[in-house]
């Protein structure tokens, strides 16, 4: 008997996007918000459900789903962007017609997300994945008059159904090698693979595959586009939502069930690793949008993350774990923060050109107080400055590097973070320190409290982590079994 | 009994946050003086209830804050901090009455970093946990770096991002370092544990000479270049000149690089593969900077930044007098220090009065200053000539225990750096007669003296660098406690 319990977050996740799609049909074109709210009640509840199973570890549906406390620990990110998105999109759905639509996209992406985070078969994970993506890629493109977030959209699915191609390609391989699609099977069945030149080419399908997701350079071209051309809401779900999704898939695809043939993968993690947060953190600098900035900071905070692949080690594994977490607060917080601002801009018609230039954030310290406060902390806990989530992230990650043996890949690790303090604080700089002219401006209540949620959770991480610590133990417990 | 210490990391921590919400700079400027004041008060009562003669922590608090990494939240002060803190708490009320009258932007800002400022600094010095350490350390380049960066000079912008990255990428490698010892140390007893002590004491087993010396310089370099030390100085002359006076002021309060050489460097030093080589590193970088930093003071037009660099000069003593590995010449290393934070703070507030009242800092359109100023004239003297080392002032007495002690072990460079001694009263003595003698410069125009604020908060700091050079015990006898135990320490390490 199948606990349903344990799949009361998915369940409730799936049931709420079907509510909210139904009400909203049914609704007349105005005040709509209630969706968001109900959305944001969804997330919650779920959340819940998840943090009271959290150690709860049970296999399903013929062994093609686990629970266990990765998956609750992938879910518990997923379902706090979903929340931090939710709340900050009342704000941004308010006068558009299609609320039902853009809640209910929000709702299954999470929902495909959370199937990923407990796939224990590549098939049901490739659904789940795909199912994610298709509900992002048009969320990407959700403002339809505007060309640029339809070139996000466009960009988005045509690279993720290119990503699409090739994992499910490799999929094939390790299914034709091993005769199995469970992951847990094909670790038993790792030999066969090891020995095969099948298993290399594999490797690089999965790689690739994944990297689109995940955006490490070369597969990152589509991020900045998108990033900057979908609504900022999205672009946070985006980068602190679905990149977490590939990592997760990675980490079971990976670690879990081609830990036989690490010497191969590794080394590609090792390139892939140094080369995507070096060519990232170069790229932000010069950039003057700041989403398009975010974007390459998020490329650049994904190579980090892949440092957990290289490293291998139980507490490497920890640090990669809680970095997701720590990312998904700071990373949709900056997007929030942003969307913000932009809607500022656009509502106050100034330059709109790109609503999210630099030049757009000079003085926001004065003119809008929190959002420039937790847009602060959030890219300096990016940066890794203590204490914050990112600092406490960076240094069980970096420290582990270090334990590992592996100086040379803390130092350029560390290098590169040093690089990615310029640009954060220049846009720190542009918030306090430059002329500017208009007036104190009334923040918008949803997305204030949108970022206060981020802002909680990235000071919670860096000042009180040892509950975050263990969780983070807890998954990587899942992963480690074979190391 | 009273958590003393979080008290006076708190309460500044606390007020900065009270001044943030402030509306008026009435508001701002009373919540920081009492947030200060506060921090003062606890300071005094610490310093009075301190026992100089005792080498081990006192107001020990301890709770278990990471257990599973083994970190703790875990503060102490002994003779080594003490006086650092003693410093702070002193300094920062009477630089915050010292702008009183300021009329700036944002006048909540300001008072909130001075206050965050305070509370990460004095976080520093209690720190007996490295990753706590760290964060404090980490945590002091943010309020600078606003400080810079909003109120600096027409350069601020390279200025402020140059100091943030150069001592951030020092403080990261210094991380590395302290990551190396972690584990070296973890991997040896078993046991996940950042306390300061104990991994310092694991220092000396950890496996080859080559590994403890890539640590040791690791955590050397960060404390150099955050000290700084020539050839790291380059971030200081432009993040000093360029911060307003009271950033210029919290500058030089910023001790926490020399008080890592005391607490961690040098008992750690006879454990190292090398032991000379890196007492030769430390002696000779500490010598050249006391004549390379003076002769770049003597060349300098602007006065701001001949103050900046004799500041590198100075901070070559704090390296020199802990290259010379005996008690005294610590002590006096330390008390330089201690000595440097009052003089400095004296010398970037008369910079500050004089650029306010005649519009320039280029000593040559300066002259005569002392007929119109004479309230500022006579406090700027004196520190001048404790600056360059003049008997009964502190900046002698730590000169002077520098040179005299850290003769036994590293002559030759004290030698080298008398020759600095010469060239530092030159161009004291040499900027003091064209700014505030001679011929008073027609076209300054109209200038005003100190006002009644100031002449209290320099007075205060200027009586202080008085009463410490003619009776330095009462901070001096600790610094020599302190400086006893890192000797055992020290003594205890060589293998």
């Amino acid at each position: 008997m199948v606990d349903l319990m344990l799949l009361a977050p998915e369940i409730i996740v799936a049931l709420t996007g079907l509510i909210v799609l139904t009400i909203g049909i049914f609704m007349g074109s105005s005040s709509k918000n209630v969706l968001g709210y109900i959305a944001t009640a969804g997330c919650l509840a779920a959340l819940a459900m998840v943090i009271g199973n959290f150690s709860a570890s049970a296999l399903m549906f013929s062994d093609t789903l686990s629970v266990d406390p990765l998956s609750q620990f992938f879910k518990l990110v997923f379902l706090v962007v979903a929340l931090i998105v939710s709340i900050a999109s009342i704000k941004y759905t308010e006068d558009n017609k299609d609320t039902e639509i853009f809640y209910t996209l929000v709702l299954f992406a999470t929902f495909g997300m959370m199937f990923v985070a407990s796939a224990n078969d590549l098939m049901v994970l490739f659904v789940a994945f795909e199912l994610a993506s298709i509900a992002t890629y048009a969320l990407a493109g959700f403002e339809k008059k505007n060309p640029r977030s339809v070139e996000a959209s466009m960009k988005y699915l045509l690279m993720g159904a290119l990503s699409a191609a090739l994992l499910l390609m490799g999929i094939s391989f390790v299914y034709g090698a091993t005769g199995t699609t469970s992951i847990p099977g094909i670790a038993q069945n790792m030999d066969v693979l090891a020995s095969n030149a099948i298993g290399l080419l594999a490797i690089v399908l999965l790689i690739a595959g994944f990297g689109f997701k995940i955006a490490l350079v070369p597969f990152h071209m589509w991020a900045p586009d998108t990033y900057q051309g979908s609504p900022s809401v999205v672009s946070a779900l985006l980068a602190a939502g679905s990149k977490k999704m590939a990592f997760v898939a990675a980490f079971k695809v990976f670690i879990v069930a081609l830990l036989a043939i690490q010497a191969d993968w590794r080394m590609a993690f090792a390139v892939l690793a140094v080369i995507t947060m070096t060519y990232g953190n170069v790229v932000a600098l010069s950039q003057r949008s700041v989403k398009r900035m975010l974007a390459y900071s998020s490329v650049a905070q994904a190579g980090y993350i892949s440092m957990a692949f290289v490293v291998l080690t139980p507490m490497a594994l920890t640090g990669g774990i809680l970095y997701t977490l720590a990312h998904g607060f700071m990373k949709a917080g900056a997007f929030i923060a942003t969307a913000a601002v932009v809607y500022m801009v656009i509502k106050e018609k100034r330059d709109t050109e790109i609503p999210d230039h630099l030049d757009n954030f000079k003085g926001l310290g004065k003119k809008m107080p929190i959002t420039a406060l937790c847009l602060t902390v959030f890219v300096l806990a990016l940066a890794g400055i203590p204490p914050t989530a990112g600092y406490m992230s960076k240094f069980i990650l970096f420290s582990s590097t270090i334990q590992a043996g592996m100086v040379w890949l803390a130092v350029i690790a560390i290098l590169n973070s040093a690089v990615s303090l310029y640009y954060y604080a220049r846009l720190v700089r542009y918030m306090y320190a430059m002329p500017h002219e208009g007036e104190k401006l009334a923040e918008p209540a949803p997305y204030v409290a949108a970022l206060l949620i981020s802002l909680v959770g990235v000071l919670a991480i860096g000042l009180w982590p040892e509950p975050f610590v263990k969780i983070a133990m807890q998954a990587a417990s899942v992963l480690v079994g074979g190391i | 009994m009273l958590p003393v210490l979080s008290l006076i990391v708190l309460i500044p921590l606390l007020f900065s946050a009270f001044a943030f919400l402030t509306k008026t700079r009435e508001q701002a400027r009373v919540v920081a003086l009492m947030g200060t004041l506060i921090t003062l008060v606890l300071t005094l009562y610490m310093y009075f209830s301190f026992d100089s003669s005792s080498a081990a922590m006192q107001f020990e608090e301890m709770a278990s804050w990471i257990p599973s990494l083994g970190i703790n939240y875990h503060l102490g002060v002994d003779g080594i901090s003490m006086p650092l803190i003693l410093l702070n708490a002193i300094v920062i009320p009477l630089l915050i009455l010292f702008t009183w009258d300021d009329v700036r932007s944002t006048p909540n800002r300001f008072y909130g970093l001075i206050l965050a400022m305070q509370g990460a600094v004095i976080g520093v010095f209690i720190s007996l946990d490295f990753f706590l350490f760290y964060v404090f350390w980490e945590l002091t380049l943010i309020p600078l770096f606003f400080m810079v960066n909003i109120w600096g000079g027409p350069n601020k912008r390279h200025a402020s991002i140059k100091f943030f990255i150069y001592t951030h990428v020092a403080s990261l490698v210094m991380l590395l370092g302290i990551f190396g010892l972690y584990f070296a140390a973890w991997d040896q007893t078993g046991v996940a544990n950042m306390g300061i002590a104990h991994l310092m004491s694991q220092f000396p087993m950890i496996g080859s000479g080559i590994a403890r010396d890539a640590i040791f310089l690791a955590l050397l370099f960060g404390f150099l270049v955050k000290l700084p030390i020539v050839p790291f100085h380059s971030w200081l002359p432009d993040a000093y000149a360029e911060a307003p006076t009271a950033g210029s002021v919290l500058f030089i309060l910023l001790k926490i690089a020399g008080y890592g050489i005391f607490r961690v460097i040098l008992p750690m030093l006879p454990a190292t593969g090398t032991p000379d080589m890196m007492i030769t590193i430390l002696g000779l970088l500490g010598s050249v900077s006391i004549v390379y930093g003076a002769f770049l003071a003597l060349s300098q037009k602007d006065l701001k930044r001949m103050v900046a660099y004799s500041s590198v000069s100075h901070m070559g003593f704090v390296a020199l007098g802990a290259a010379g590995l005996v008690a005294l010449s610590i002590s006096g290393a330390m008390f330089q220090q201690f000595s440097h934070g009052l003089i400095m703070s004296i010398m970037f507030m008369s910079v500050g009065v004089i650029q306010a009242s005649t519009g320039t800092r280029i000593i040559n359109d300066l002259g005569g200053l002392a007929t119109k100023m004479p309230k500022l004239a006579v406090i700027m003297m004196l520190a001048f000539m404790a600056s360059l080392g003049l008997p009964g002032l502190t900046g002698f007495i730590a000169e002077f225990m520098v040179f005299t002690f850290s003769y036994v072990n590293v002559p030759t460079f004290v030698i080298l750096a008398l020759f600095g001694v010469v060239i530092t009263a030159g161009y004291h003595l040499w900027a003091m007669q064209r700014t505030m003698f001679g011929v008073y410069n027609g076209k300054i125009g109209e200038v005003f003296d100190l006002s009644n604020v100031q002449t209290f908060s320099m007075a205060v700091i200027a009586l202080l660098v008085l009463y410490f050079g003619l009776n330095p015990s009462p901070v001096l006898d600790m610094m020599i406690t302190g400086s006893n135990e890192i000797v055992s320490l020290m003594a205890a390490m060589g293998v």
